[in-house]
């Protein structure tokens, strides 16, 4: 029996999107000649490179952006100096004309930046005139080398909603706001957007870091001709931090906001993810910076055929997906312990289970140096599963739940004897100081 | 063909890795805890630990790993039949379901090793230096092949004055003249006995120790002691004169011709030729692709056993194939077959079988009667073993030697029959690694280190 193929399509603030990935803005959607071969490429849709209105002029730094890598690997995060687009008004809204005429199926969000209330006005209102089907304000770039903008704006519960308020007056199409992660809670932050009326929250933006320093001049990189400066991250080692805001937003009942997330997605499991956790609409630059638009097609065949193995027909039955549970830590069964089992006849003994273990896990394994295979005593395991992290062989060593009631054993004392030195006594609480545990 | 060309031929050894190779292949390595490819170098090399170094960036630690335990450490990494050795035992190729690209798929060892000491020439680095020990002491080394250049380099370090006589014009020994330049050129070479000088060490070249109880001698000249490693450079053959023979040689000589000034005479002389090498180690592969581009007609490696039996690596094997070499095995030459004027024009060969195991464990080959052949070539090398040089124990007639002349040790210690006088390498182990001569001079500084400190105690 023939199944019904998965649709991929979602419904974003009463917009219909024919697959969730989207450009976000950056240098991967600077002008309509790129974003059209993206477009071609499979992208749902773009979130084109932030608009500004010509009144102060925008350079880029040189060089730009600087490489994180982990050994051989390359870009596992990047740190980049970009500014919002250095273009004409005009130039980029004959550009998204060009895409809404030719493109009319493809999403087109345009970004908007501006400095003063009636900049943001005007940035909304001609992005309205020449098409686009939604805003998306930027609140939240790191590396504005103008004070007051960016993710300045962003870090600000008044800036957010006075110029989200702003926009929404001045438009009719819907209005997204795009949050900083540079700050500590993005509910905060996002309500403050909801409450000047925004329809939409999408995150996250860069992460401000240093990637890397010269170790000759000591000057941070990018070095930009003899000074280097915090600026944005992004990347696949950015994802953890991605995931945990747009879970914390999806989970908040007065937000409630549709979401569009990004940060460090370059696979259909990636895009998986940040769907689970409650995004609806996904952006990906650093991925495409990395491999080119091309990946797209392997997130939408990845995830359709993820989803035509479960019997999942809409994706936005995935949305939200993992929320339920997930808790804080305090919800955690303790009564429940749990051990690594080692299936030692594909073991190639190259041991690195028991360094890690000796040097960062509870001594439970010993090195048997005649068969070159470690010997696990079971109930010193901390089940920190480190060693299921380093094995060169997938699968080898899982984690097994053990019976109810069953306790490790407590770690030994060094030397015993010490205990006579001891002028140990006991904490005693009384709940005369407040605590409430 | 142009002579320039085919000596072009010979010029370069392959390009070693890149750095971004090399930062890649060690993080192939699993790290492994009791790091068993450490365990299996002859010379203590521990690739565990320079491959980790390097796997950390710390790139003039794993320099100084490899080069204060070798000073040959860059020449190992080229020459070491390491798939017989340290990545034999390598981790990463063991293949079971999980490991699937373990299947024969080592860490490659000593191409790192390589890598490490190229970068350790190319931004400077010199991670060895003369110890302020206080100590005096004057030790001559016979030989500046790898084990006469490791011992010389250990006692410098501990600060002892050493002297290294040298019978030919440049020193190295077989690392120059028993290797052929594509496969370590001379510029390689150079760089460490470069690392050698800078210790302190002197090479006299042109300075044979020969003559009747010359090696002996030197004892009375003021040195305290002296190291033995004059290498093996007598050659076996199929008969007692085949040297006299017009078109046949020894590897010995091939191999050394090819790095003097009669190189010239060895490509016009070959040109056109078809060549045939006896043999199946690495030194007959060595001359069999020597001889593939030396502008040759055909040339056949001759071997009397079976292709799997071959002594040489399996790369070795491979490579000489590729360079268009015809293998001719289970075949046992048995004669020359030369013209009146004792040119050579052809072998006689018989084929053999496989019969029951000899001592080494391999199946012994057997002449098969009546299957004699003659083949016509008009050069042969034969490449089945060097010995040592037959008077040589006249040179030092009371050190004991064994029945091929090879002297006689105690293995802890290197030390020989004669008081004073230590000896290590081809010459009291028959042919054998470099990085197994680089042990012997070892064990032998540290004891002749300790045979002075006691002299001295007494005296």
């Amino acid at each position: 029996m023939a199944q019904k193929k998965p649709d991929l399509s979602i419904e974003f603030c009463g917009k219909t999107y024919k697959n969730p990935f989207l450009l976000s803005s950056s240098p991967v959607s600077n002008s309509a000649e790129m974003v059209e071969r993206a477009f071609d490429a499979g992208w749902g849709g773009v979130v084109f490179k932030t608009l500004g209105s010509d009144r102060l002029r925008i350079d880029h730094p040189s060089p730009r952006m600087n490489s994180s890598n982990y050994g051989s690997r390359r870009l596992v995060s990047v740190q980049n100096v970009e500014q919002t687009t250095d273009r004409p008004l005009k130039d980029n809204l004959m550009e998204l004309l060009y895409l809404n005429k030719h493109y009319p199926d493809s999403q087109t969000v345009h970004s908007i930046m501006g400095f003063a209330d009636k900049e943001w006005e005007y940035l909304a209102r001609m992005s309205e005139d020449h098409g686009a089907d939604m805003l998306e304000l930027n609140f939240s770039c790191p590396n504005m080398t103008i004070e007051g903008s960016g993710h300045d704006a962003g870090k600000s519960f008044y800036d957010l909603e006075h110029y989200t308020s702003i926009v929404k007056r001045a438009v009719s199409i819907p209005v997204m706001a795009k949050m900083t992660p540079n700050i500590t809670d993005m509910t905060e932050t996002a309500m403050a957007a909801k409450n000047g009326g925004a329809d939409a929250i999408s995150a996250i933006n860069t992460v401000s870091g240093i990637s890397g320093i010269d170790l000759d001049s000591f000057i941070p990189l990018p070095n930009v001709f003899g000074h280097g400066a915090s600026s944005g991250t992004s990347g696949p080692g950015m994802k953890p931090i991605g995931l945990r805001f747009i879970s914390d937003m999806a989970k908040d009942p007065d937000l409630n906001l549709p979401l569009s997330g990004m940060g460090g997605i370059e696979t259909w499991i990636d895009a998986l993810e940040y769907l689970l956790v409650g995004a609806s609409t996904l952006q990906v630059t650093t991925g495409i910076m990395h491999y080119g638009y091309v990946i797209v097609q392997d997130m939408i065949e990845g995830l359709t055929d993820y989803m035509a193995s479960k019997g999942i027909g809409k994706l936005s039955d995935l949305v939200g997906g993992t929320l339920p549970k997930l808790g804080k830590t305090d919800l955690f069964d303790l009564d429940r312990q749990g051990v690594v089992e080692y299936d030692l006849d594909r073991c190639i003994g190259c041991g690195q289970c028991v360094n890690v273990c000796t040097d960062a896990g509870g001594q439970a394994l010993e090195w048997k140096s005649e068969t070159r295979r470690p010997e696990l005593t079971e109930d010193k395991c901390l089940s920190c599963m480190l060693c299921s992290f380093v094995c060169p062989i997938s699968g080898l060593i899982k984690y097994k739940a053990m019976p109810e009631g069953w306790k490790r054993r407590e770690t030994a004392v060094r030397d015993p004897s010490l205990e006579k030195e001891l002028k140990y006594e006991p904490y005693v609480h009384d709940g005369s100081d407040g605590c409430l545990v | 063909m142009n002579i320039n060309i085919v000596k072009e031929r010979f010029k370069q050894m392959s390009p070693g890795m890149t750095m971004d190779q090399a930062i890649v292949e060690a993080e192939r390595c699993l790290l492994c805890l009791d790091a068993p490819c450490s365990t299996a170098c002859p010379a203590d090399t521990e690739p565990g630990e320079f491959i980790r170094k390097l796997r950390f960036r710390n790139l003039t630690g794993a320099v100084r790993t490899i080069k204060s335990n070798n000073i040959l450490g860059g020449a190992c990494g080229v020459l070491c039949p390491t798939a017989e050795l340290c990545e034999k035992e390598c981790s990463a190729r063991m293949a079971t379901d999980g490991n699937p690209d373990g299947n024969d798929k080592p860490i490659r060892i000593g191409d790192i090793q390589r890598f490490l000491v190229e970068y350790g020439r190319e931004i400077g680095f010199q991670p060895l230096s003369v110890e302020e020990t206080g100590v005096s002491g004057k030790i001559a080394v016979v030989g500046s092949g790898p084990s006469g250049l490791s011992c010389a380099a250990e006692l410098a370090k501990k600060g002892y004055e050493v002297t290294i006589f040298e019978a030919l014009t440049e020193p190295g020994g077989v690392l120059r003249y028993g290797v052929v330049p594509f496969r370590c050129d001379v510029d390689f070479i150079e760089q460490e006995i470069v690392d050698v000088k800078a210790l302190g060490v002197e090479i006299k070249c042109n300075s044979p120790v020969v003559g009747k109880a010359a090696a002996e001698e030197l004892l009375k000249q003021g040195y305290d002691a002296v190291f033995m490693g004059p290498g093996l450079w007598g050659a076996y053959g199929l008969k007692e004169h085949s040297a006299d023979i017009e078109g046949c040689y020894s590897s010995v000589d091939f191999l050394a011709k090819l790095r003097d000034e009669e190189f010239d005479g060895i490509i016009s002389q070959f040109k056109g030729k078809t060549v045939a090498v006896i043999g199946g180690g690495s030194v007959a592969m060595d001359c069999v692709e020597a001889s593939a581009r030396l502008d040759t007609n055909d040339v056949y490696l001759i071997y009397r056993r079976s292709y799997t039996q071959m002594p040489a690596e399996k790369e070795e094997r491979i490579d000489a194939l590729q360079a268009g070499v015809n293998f001719l095995i289970l075949h046992q030459p048995v004669d020359f077959i030369t013209d009146d004027k004792n040119r050579l024009t052809g072998l006689r060969l018989v084929r053999t079988r496989l019969g029951e195991p000899d001592e080494s464990g391999r199946r012994r080959p057997v002449l098969i009667d009546g299957t004699d052949w003659d083949m016509p070539v008009d050069i042969v090398i034969e490449a089945i073993g060097n010995k040592a040089v037959d008077e040589s124990s006249d040179w030092y007639p009371n050190v004991k030697v064994d029945g091929s002349s090879l002297i006689v040790i105690d293995s802890e210690t290197g030390a020989t029959s004669i008081s004073g006088i230590f000896a290590g390498g081809d010459i009291v182990r028959g042919p054998a690694l470099v990085v197994e001569a680089v042990q012997d001079g070892k064990i032998a500084a540290r004891a002749i280190q300790d045979y002075i400190e006691k002299k001295g105690n007494k005296e």
